[in-house]
């Protein structure tokens, strides 16, 4: 196994709780409950949330029963730069299985809501930002010729090819907090 | 020629499973006298009973005999089935086919079966031979010792004292109020321990039922239920109690020198040789500890008293300040105590339980000050405790005493005791381990989360760690309390802590297992509170010995059966509640101890007992008087007689507990036991040895 990078193979909780107090101006559970994920405490660790997450089940590092662990003990910096939380598929099993209504979904999208906070968005989050801006797609597709080659025009019927829709979905974007983050160029 | 009705049980499946009972019940038909032969599946339910009532009420059996479980629990039910349908109840006999048949060869079954015959050819052979019987009474003695005087010993106490039975209360310390007086709040509620407490324990030692024995240890127990002759230590005070107004002045003069742990803070502060065990004491009396007694004055009690130079005799302090006379050393005293007797129809055991000392646990270094059991915590914590509540490291806890003893004199100090800001709580120390004791001790998740709350709802700030193996809370409102720990953001590891290493700070390092983020995980923590194992009480067993009552392998007193008779023993008239009988909360307990006193209740009200006459009789013509019998006889029951001049053994019926030893050592076989006469013993066994066939009388 090889040793995620970010979290040492003994976690020191005198600094990890020293850092929350020291260097955050808020604890990490309350930012958290702040961005969205209000039952985030209730959190008993049964891990039926994980038995259904499809991130568990590929192997991503901090899935919903380990995030809300390590964020309940105060560990943030070494969560930061996890793609984990982009990676979740919005699936909300585990908000339905949930024992406690913890909505560990909410979680997850707290987490996203907190790292774009900390500028500390994965490279793959900032494509699918760009592709959405662009497109009108956060993952857009790349085989053009494929779609040419099988007699499908060259963009797909969405917004991608509807210049009034993709104008009115910029005019959204550029009045959400995107636009005052910066990530991505925007016109 | 007797009429047998054989009854097999199939107890569900529990004899079935393992019995051919269409098999045995041909092979029973043909025993000799046999008449009838039935099988149910429950024969003890009341269709069951029925089926055997039917078969007295027509006539068809006179004698029966039921193949089911033992007859510990079910010999009465189907003896009274048998008087209701009008036969003597002593005319029935029970062949034990389940729990050293069935269950004991559960994958043998031909050999089950085998041995289910021989069990019921035996049973049938002595059924031929039984005797009616007839039921005798003995007069019961009204008043109830209970032993122990904690939360269970004054619950018990108080419900059969408001019912009218006097009560002898007897405890060993100088008060009543046990270890639930250490405590600073209680789970779920938080109910401050003393508030609920301290009103019981004056509400019972003013009881007028109630007689109060405190200071005092259970020394023998003689007789038997309804007659229990019992001496009680009361142990020497050295003070004179009818004259000790409890005002404390004695404590505090006591020389530093003569100071030992205290036991009520649980070591955490020291006490004087002359003491009251705690502020809120019932009786508020003082004691001398002869052990820790320096006898400053330089005589002890009865001795002529030193004299200054002007001849005025030299008093110790305590003697010196007493405002009543009642610490005087003028007169000796007896370091035995007195012995006081008593004669008590039914006695309660609540004994209660003791901590684990944190010394057996090297690994979470008990050597530090700052390593401490959840008892001593209860203290730090309380305000009767040695900091009045204000929460420091315990290894300052000194400094804090320095710095009162300054206030209190007017003088001027700065207390620098330092303020914990990590709290860790390990579970399960010496519970649920193999080296110490194997059982859960119940109360520890819960005490740990309550201690947790109450520090963290009072100082936000702390850190709090809990360390679980499990989080066990099945009670009454109990996985709610623990929610609310964990929404006040005390954070909750799954993993037991596997070392602790003091620190030349007096902090401690803490190392552990995260289970949920699967890697090991260490902080540093300024007190680390260990959950240690509730356990009986070092002189339990020795009790146990005196009532005659059984300890089980883990040391706590063995009730008749887990279900049905929980707070009764193997002793008639003795019950048992509370810790004494296992890990238990305060519910719990108080439930038991109602319950112990509803059963002594229910049976010393009626004022006469029925007893089974299966006891032992004399035969004065065949007995030789060698003298052989009344020795062995544990129960005292056999005396020596005239009986025409010459001296033959003769048993006291009132006495005797039907226990057989008396026969079988009667070398004249003078002596029958009723029930089991040597006859139908010998028949029995004969049976058994020849496979099942039972020999022609």
């Amino acid at each position: 196994m090889e040793i995620t990078e970010g979290v040492p193979p003994v976690i020191n909780l005198t600094e990890v709780a020293e850092r929350e107090k020291e260097e955050f101006e808020k604890k990490v559970s309350e930012l958290i409950i702040e961005f969205g994920a209000e039952n985030l405490l209730a959190c008993m660790q049964c891990g039926a949330c994980a038995s259904i997450c499809p991130l568990a089940r590929v192997g991503f590092e901090w899935y919903n029963k380990k995030l809300i662990k390590a964020i309940l003990i105060g560990m943030k910096e070494e969560l930061l730069d996890d793609p984990t939380p982009w990676a979740c598929v919005a699936c909300n099993r585990c908000t339905e299985i949930c024992p406690r209504q913890v909505a560990p979904f909410e979680v997850m999208f707290a987490m996203r809501r907190l790292m774009v906070e900390e500028f500390a968005i994965p490279t793959l989050a900032i494509e699918g930002l760009r592709s959405l801006y662009e497109h009108g797609h956060a993952v857009y597709m790349t085989g053009r010729e494929a779609r040419k080659k099988v007699g499908l025009p060259e963009k797909p019927p969405t917004t991608d090819s509807d210049e009034k829709a993709l104008q009115d979905l910029r005019t959204i974007l550029k009045n959400t907090k995107l636009a005052e983050l910066g990530l991505i160029p925007m016109e | 020629m007797p009429k047998i009705g054989v009854y097999i049980c199939h107890c569900g499946e529990n004899i079935a499973g393992a019995v051919n009972i269409e098999e045995v019940k041909k092979f029973v038909e043909k025993l000799p006298d046999v008449v009838v032969v039935r099988d149910y599946l429950f024969m003890c339910s009341d269709p069951g009973q029925e089926i055997i009532k039917e078969d007295i009420r027509k006539g068809l059996v006179d004698r029966v005999v039921v193949a089911a479980c033992t007859p510990r629990t079910h010999e009465p039910i189907f003896r009274k089935a048998c008087e209701d349908a009008g036969l003597n109840k002593y005319y029935f006999e029970m062949a034990n086919i389940r729990d050293q048949c069935s269950w004991a060869h559960w994958h043998e079954k031909e050999k089950a079966t085998q041995k289910a015959k021989q069990l019921i050819a035996a049973a049938v052979a002595k059924a031929r031979l039984l005797e009616p019987l007839e039921d005798r009474y003995v007069e019961l003695n009204k008043n109830v010792m209970v032993v122990g005087g904690g939360i269970a010993g004054i619950f018990a106490a108080l419900d059969l004292a408001n019912a009218g039975f006097k009560v002898y209360l007897v405890e060993k310390s100088p008060s009543i109020g046990g270890n639930m007086a250490k405590l600073d709040k209680t789970f779920p509620t938080n109910d401050c321990s003393a508030c609920i407490l301290t009103p019981l324990m004056v509400e019972v030692a003013n009881h007028p039922n109630v007689e109060l024995l405190t200071y005092s240890e259970v020394e023998a127990v003689e007789g038997t239920v309804g007659n229990f002759r019992v001496k009680v230590r009361k142990k020497q005070t050295y003070v004179d109690w009818e004259k000790c107004t409890g005002c404390g002045a004695c404590v505090n003069v006591c020389p530093p020198k003569a100071r030992v742990p205290d036991e009520f803070n649980e070591g955490l502060s020291l006490r004087g040789a002359i003491y009251i065990q705690f502020p809120q004491a019932v009786p508020k009396k003082a004691v001398i500890d002869p052990d820790a007694c320096i006898s400053c004055s330089g005589r002890w009690f009865g001795e002529e008293p030193r004299r200054t130079k002007d001849g005025k005799p030299i008093l110790a302090p305590c003697e010196k300040v007493c405002p009543t006379g009642a610490c005087s050393r003028d007169e000796p005293r007896d370091p035995n105590g007195e012995i006081i007797e008593l004669n008590v129809g039914s006695i309660i055991v609540a004994t209660g339980y003791r901590v684990m000392d944190k010394k057996y646990f090297k690994e979470f270094a008990p050597d530090s000050p700052n390593v401490i059991t959840a008892l001593q915590m209860e203290r730090l914590i309380s305000a009767t405790g040695p900091t009045e509540g204000k929460l420091i490291v315990p290894s300052d806890i000194p400094k804090y005493l320095d710095w009162k003893k300054k206030v209190e004199k007017g003088k001027e100090a700065k207390l620098e005791a330092r303020k914990p800001h990590v709290i860790t709580f390990v579970s399960c120390v010496g519970s649920r381990d193999e080296r110490y004791h194997t059982y859960c001790s119940k109360v520890c998740c819960m005490y740990m989360l309550k201690q947790a709350m109450l520090l963290k709802e009072k100082y936000p700030d702390l850190d709090i760690y809990i360390f679980f193996i499990d989080v066990r809370t099945p009670g009454k409102d109990f996985d709610e309390y623990y929610m609310r720990c964990r929404k006040l953001g005390i954070k909750i590891i799954k993993g037991k802590v596997g070392g602790v290493q003091r620190l030349p700070d007096e902090r401690l390092l803490v190392r552990g297992y995260d289970a949920d983020l699967g890697k090991p995980v260490e902080l540093i923590s300024d007190i680390v509170v260990l959950a240690t194992a509730i356990e009986p009480n070092t002189d339990l067993k020795d009790l146990a010995r005196k009532l005659g009552i059984n300890v089980g392998a883990e040391g706590f007193l063995r009730e008749r059966h887990t279900k049905l008779y929980p707070v009764d023993t193997m002793t008639e008239g003795i019950f048992i509640c509370g810790c004494a009988q296992g890990p238990k909360d305060i519910p719990d307990s108080v439930a038991q101890a109602k319950a112990a006193a509803s059963s002594a209740m229910s049976l010393l009200a009626p004022g006469k007992m029925r007893v089974e006459p299966l006891i032992s009789e004399v035969n004065p013509e065949k007995c030789t008087g060698c003298g052989i019998c009344a020795p062995l006889c544990p129960y005292g029951a056999i005396e020596y007689v005239e009986v025409d001049g010459k001296r033959r053994a003769k048993v006291n019926e009132a006495k005797c507990k039907g226990c057989g030893v008396c026969a079988a050592a009667c070398p004249s076989k003078a002596i029958t036991l009723h029930g089991f006469t040597y006859e139908q013993v010998l028949a029995q066994i004969k049976t058994i040895a020849r496979k099942g066939i039972i020999e022609e009388v």
